[in-house]
């Protein structure tokens, strides 16, 4: 006989000094709050779609202001605009429909996935936002470099002419490196916040996932 | 309807309980880390309970909840302090004065399963709990060859953690 079926013939004797619960000491249970890491990639992602929508929303306030809309017209201004907030509502719509396949009733590897699934929803929609901003703006730049009064004024004095490409490839080059640094930032909080929270998790579907080859 | 719905979850959950002890015994290391995952598998419980269909049985669908909870769910680090929170383990066996043998070996059984990672540790607990490999595999969503395989490379694990 092997040890695990020494301790399999007294395993169901086992008692502890732990005190056992009352049904009193039951409703109370009941009535508290879940700390689970799903509550907190909930939040999370709540946190992440505002984020991203107010963000959104204060950079077209601004640019109502001026005449940004105008430089860069009125189809790409408000496609653009329009375009982004349907790929937000698609965004919101599998969330929630990953986030509602999360139940603690199935099998435990089918329930590490759909958490890992949810996770990665969230992780495209913030690539999709950091994607959006960089090529809408730096269409919008090349756009708007030709109309913009001050700009060719610029480009129109002495020390410029004969080094308008020069200039372009410059102020398309630095924004690119500010986007990159920024998505670099944006990566490692990401990391940061997601490793302390599915650290465990991930630990574990590796360890099932293994066991499957 | 809600008020009805929670005597009876109460009352299933009271009897029980045991189920959930064992696992929080398995998967923590001190008394108040086992009182927080209890907490944690309640309220998992409780949300999952209107959809539990009594298609199986009760403390069934309660190994699947709580494992899932001790292993995916529950946030808290388990890596407390190591106390000796296993010694409070206790196994009732007839009192023969060569018993005293057969306590330490269990004992020492426990502790060797309690230094197995978590998926292991499901495992174990539900071949422990006299669950069939089919419900094993079940529970845990692997291929039942593979659950008849990780189990056999447990046990040598076992034998090697406690004669090394």
């Amino acid at each position: 006989m092997d040890q695990l079926d020494i301790l399999k013939q007294s395993w169901q004797s086992q008692t502890d000094n732990a005190p056992r619960f009352s049904k009193e000491q039951l409703y109370v249970l009941l009535a508290r709050k879940s700390s689970s890491i799903v509550k907190w990639l909930f939040f999370i992602a709540i946190i992440e779609f505002v984020l991203f929508i107010v963000l959104g929303i204060i950079s077209h306030f601004t640019n109502e202001k001026n005449d940004t809309i105008e430089m860069i017209g009125e189809p790409f201004y408000y496609g653009s605009m329009i375009l982004h907030y349907l790929v937000i509502v698609l965004f919101i719509f599998l969330f929630y429909k990953n986030y509602k396949n999360i139940s603690t009733s199935q099998p435990i590897k089918r329930l590490m996935d759909r958490i890992l699934r949810t996770r990665r929803t969230m992780k495209w929609y913030i690539w999709y936002n950091l994607i959006y901003v960089m090529t809408v703006g730096m269409i919008g730049a090349v756009i708007i470099i030709p109309h913009d009064p001050r700009i060719s004024e610029l480009l129109n004095s002495p020390n410029f002419i004969g080094h308008e490409t020069t200039f372009y490839a410059a102020f398309l080059g630095l924004t690119f490196v500010i986007f990159l640094i920024l998505c670099v930032v944006l990566y490692l909080i990401y990391m940061l916040i997601y490793g302390i929270l599915l650290n465990k998790l991930k630990r574990n579907y590796n360890e099932l996932k293994r066991m499957e080859i | 309807m809600s008020k009805k719905l929670e005597e009876e979850f109460v009352k299933q959950l009271e009897e029980n309980q045991n189920i959930v002890h064992k696992i929080c015994r398995l998967y923590t290391n001190d008394q108040d880390a086992h009182n927080d995952l209890f907490q944690e598998v309640t309220v998992q419980l409780w949300r999952a309970y209107p959809k539990f269909r009594g298609d199986s049985k009760f403390s069934t669908w309660m190994y699947r909840v709580a494992l899932n909870t001790a292993i995916t769910l529950y946030r808290k680090s388990t890596r407390r302090v190591k106390t000796q929170y296993y010694d409070s383990v206790q196994f009732k066996i007839a009192d023969r004065p060569e018993d005293d043998e057969q306590m330490e070996q269990l004992t020492l059984l426990y502790g060797a399963v309690k230094q197995l990672n978590d998926i292991e540790k499901a495992l174990v607990f539900l071949y422990l709990e006299d669950k069939n490999y089919r419900e094993i595999a079940e529970t845990m969503g692997i291929s039942e060859v593979n659950a008849r395989v990780k189990m056999n490379r447990i046990k040598t694990k076992l034998t090697k953690i406690i004669n090394p």
